[in-house]
């Protein structure tokens, strides 16, 4: 007797409206369907739990809504609505669930037996892949709707994520070094074009010329239009393959200050892309502000810059621009911003004559700065002989001061914490970082677990790096050499949950200022960022990037590549929110925090963020086993 | 005796069909005081020309077998009996089934002994089951010459019985379905109705669970006192 193929096909039709059962063969779900059973939980009744022992079956709810708790935890942390299957942990490592699955409705769920669920993960590809990496087969959906979304927004607007090559219009105008001027600025006249490239007998590119470089070194100097092309050209110029993406290109042309960019395939030339190919509807260009920043000379002209970078951010999140890549180029901008801060302020005040770097803590320090950021900063310096610590610092105190106060007037408010270059606390010689880095290593008291948190994410911004990299590689000795602390470490991030829970799908503040929302920075990237940190202290990885830390201690703890990228993904979907969020706010013109409504969200994004929380618990789960919390 | 039953004008059944019948009766009857947790239980909504008990012809029958408190989606079963006339065309539009699909039906014959094959002797289920048990018996005894009286049990009267507090406020299948948030992939389809019933079939069970009637038999008493009471349609 076979089933009734209505039936059959009206369950497959329901089915297929959810991940993963949407990516499934017609023929997988037609076998998995044969295989359901249907059943009843009466509102308020225990599903599965603890208990019960090994799991014996998957629930796929068909209607109602399950609440998942766990006394550990206080309690829900975790609903799960029509179309979601649990509990896919307990199956895949075939012991008993962790959590006690409650019905919150009425609900009915259809069951597959753990044999069959075995059979169907080795039968349909989406459904496994589903099943141990969820995160990323969401995450690409999401990409789509983003993309989707913004191209309303923004027409023919280039995605910076295109391939570099896709973006060059014509085959790039060249001449050779031998060529005399004037033949080259005939070709460019002729082709109505601003710059060419010089090229060697291989085709490949040795230099470059623009008509911005004609006033400075051709018309000043006097010099003849029968110069050879080699004279007056900018040599070694930045290339890149033609197969890098477009963010890479405007990376490139912000760290170097350049407008022009070469691609080379096998080394040689095939295209020029220029700043204005990158950034054809925006109002400011990478380029343009990393060329401003630099050359300005008052902190007011600094003040603007900060203000364009500033809606720079706005617009490439309006683009709907990768958080990894809008991350990066804000903190080169930032970065280059503090950097010219910094010259200014120093060859006022002729302090130079100390050797000193310059610090960056916290989200700065890790490259993870959103569209609002306050300063952490502070300043590491040497000592020559025969001068004392206090008495520097006393030189350098002003100036951090000014420094702080200027970063300030462009839109980088001063840390309430304090934690700035122009505390005497934090504007330190290198003896006496490694002093008080030793001090909280060995006390390992909560506010010394709280400064690590803030201060081992340093990264020099300008001066004498080597003192930074000498910190770092000191700092990690120590470290690696402390099981101890880092137990405290660790134990001190499992203290933070992610927010998993009962409204909903999370756990929010239920009246006050902040009900009904969720911390986006404290709840979601900072689970991820503690365990990084704690990952790459116990195994010497000098980055202080979350995802750079992620990667590299990943294989020296033997963690498999494929979780590290989920966990990077779930990450960076946060940032992704974070940015959305801010940007949205900013706005609406409302102040910009870490804070949302998760019924704000869109389906997915709050299934992708429900995800993301799981993944979070993941990583932490991993910290608790290898520090035995 | 088997015999004794069949109709005084036998229908023409081949060899083949009269060794099936005779093996659905020498199935043994279903002991009601079975605990729910070890009965099989077939849930079934049917569709019919139209409402008229006496004059109508059953069209087609959905079902769904419940086994240890579990809809079975395996063994669900639906068959189209083939008419010789097609129903009225007002009716078509109630239960979509068109005139070409009423003429693709099974033969009746056919249709029946397999529904028999399926169901075997398990009691019955139905929301209002005295259309449904009249409409399938008349069948039964018209092309299979089979007089039987089969069990059945009307969630109609069940579910008053189980929720007193809502006697009264719910008497259709849709108020009951809408209650529990049951939802219909196809109304007035025989197959999406058997199913919808048999998943209040499956709150009933678990009502009846936390009042200790743990069997048929202890349900069918309680709809009988509901039934006396007058309370439901």
């Amino acid at each position: 007797m076979s089933a009734a193929p209505a039936l059959l096909a009206a369950t497959i039709d329901h089915l297929a409206r959810f991940a993963p059962f949407d990516a499934m063969s017609p023929e997988d779900l037609a076998w998995l369907v044969e295989r359901l059973k249907l059943g009843y939980y009466a509102k308020g009744e225990i599903i599965l739990a603890p208990a019960h022992g090994e799991v014996d079956r998957l629930f796929i709810i068909k209607q109602g809504v399950v609440q998942g708790e766990q006394a550990a935890k206080g309690g829900a942390w975790l609903e799960l609505h029509e179309g979601e299957s649990f509990p896919l942990g307990a199956l895949l490592s075939k012991r008993a669930a962790i959590s006690t699955f409650r019905a919150q409705t009425d609900v009915f769920c259809y069951e597959l037996a753990a044999t069959d669920f075995e059979a169907l993960l080795k039968r349909s590809a989406p459904f496994h892949d589903f099943c141990t990496r969820r995160i990323a087969a969401l995450l690409a959906q999401s990409q789509k709707s983003v993309q989707a979304q913004y191209v309303f927004t923004v027409s023919e607007q280039q995605s910076l994520d295109s391939p570099l090559a896709s973006l060059t219009r014509r085959r790039p105008v060249t001449c050779t070094a031998d060529t005399p001027l004037r033949q080259a600025l005939e070709t460019m006249r002729d082709e109505r074009i601003g710059s060419i490239v010089v090229v060697d007998a291989a085709d490949r590119p040795i230099g470059l010329f623009t008509v911005r470089d004609l006033i400075g070194r051709v018309v000043l100097p006097g010099l003849a239009l029968d110069t050879p092309m080699r004279a007056v050209m900018t040599p070694d110029p930045v290339t890149l393959p033609a197969s890098a993406r477009a963010f890479e290109a405007a990376l490139a042309m912000a760290r170097h200050g350049f407008r022009h960019i070469l691609l080379v395939d096998g080394g040689k030339l095939v295209g020029v892309v220029s700043e204005k190919d990158l950034f054809t509807l925006q109002r400011v260009g990478v380029t343009q502000l990393s060329a401003s920043i630099r050359a300005a000379t008052d902190l007011d002209s600094l003040k603007h810059c900060a203000a364009d970078i500033f809606q720079l951010g706005h617009n490439m999140m309006a683009q709907g621009v990768a958080p990894e890549q809008l991350t990066q180029i804000l903190t080169t901008l930032n970065d280059l911003l503090t950097q010219r801060v910094i010259e200014l302020e120093c060859n006022a005040a002729e302090v130079c004559r100390h050797s000193f770097c310059w610090l960056a803590f916290g989200s700065e320090g890790r490259m993870e700065q959103t569209l609002s950021t306050d300063q952490d900063n502070g300043i590491v310096f040497s000592l020559r002989p025969g001068e004392t610590a206090d008495a520097v610092r006393a030189d350098l105190l002003p100036v951090a001061e000014r420094i702080n106060q200027a970063l300030d007037a462009c839109g980088f408010p001063l840390c309430k914490g304090q934690i700035m270059a122009m505390n005497p606390k934090w504007c330190l010689s290198l003896d006496e970082w490694k002093a008080k880095f030793a001090d909280w290593i060995d006390a390992g008291d909560p506010e010394a677990l709280l400064n690590a948190s803030i201060f081992f994410d340093f990264r020099p911004l300008l001066g004498q790096t080597e003192l930074a990299d000498t910190l770092r590689q000191w700092l990690l000795g120590k470290t690696v050499a402390t099981p101890r602390f880092l137990h405290q470490m660790a134990a001190n991030a499992l203290r933070n949950r992610p927010p998993l829970g009962l409204v909903r799908d999370f756990v929010v503040a239920s009246e006050g200022e902040h009900a009904h929302t969720l911390d986006l920075k404290l709840n979601g990237s900072t689970p991820f960022v503690d365990a990084a940190r704690v990952f790459a202290l116990a195994t010497g990885v000098e980055a202080t990037g979350t995802a750079q830390r992620l990667r590299a201690a990943g294989p020296r703890l033997n963690i498999p590549p494929a979780e590290i990228e989920a966990w990077i993904s779930a990450f960076y979907f946060i940032q992704l929110l974070r940015l959305r969020n801010q940007h949205a706010k900013h706005e609406a013109g409302l102040p910009m925090d870490n804070r949302i409504n998760p019924d704000h969200l869109n389906d997915l994004d709050r299934r992708i963020l429900k995800e993301a929380f799981r993944q979070a618990r993941k990583v932490q789960a991993r910290l608790a086993l290898d520090y035995r919390i | 005796m088997f015999l004794a039953r069949l109709l005084h004008k036998p229908p023409a059944l081949d060899a083949v069909q009269r060794q099936r019948l005779a093996a659905w009766d020498a199935l043994p009857e279903p002991d009601l005081a079975t605990p729910h947790a070890q009965a099989r239980y077939v849930v079934v909504d049917v569709e019919s020309t139209g409402l008229d008990i006496k004059r109508d012809r059953l069209i087609a029958i959905g079902a769904c077998a419940v086994q240890a408190g579990r809809i079975d989606l395996a063994q669900s079963f639906e068959v189209i009996l083939r008419q010789e006339a097609v129903s009225a065309r007002d009716n078509i539009l109630v239960h979509g089934i068109g005139e070409q699909r009423q003429r693709e039906g099974l033969p009746p014959t056919e249709a029946l002994l397999a529904f028999l094959d399926y169901a075997g002797k398990a009691p019955f289920i139905a929301y209002h089951a005295v259309f449904d048990q009249t409409m399938i018996e008349r069948a039964l005894a018209r092309h299979l010459g089979l007089r039987c009286r089969r069990q059945w049990l009307d969630l109609a009267y069940v579910m008053p019985a189980l929720r007193p507090d809502l006697i009264g406020s719910h008497k259709s299948l849709d108020d009951w379905t809408a209650l529990y948030g049951i939802s219909n992939y196809a109304r007035h389809s025989a197959m999406a109705d058997a199913l919808a019933t048999a998943q209040l079939w499956l709150v009933a069970l678990n009502l009846a669970s936390t009042r200790n009637l743990d069997s048929y038999k202890a349900l069918q008493t309680e709809a009988r006192a509901e039934r006396w009471l007058n309370r439901a349609y």
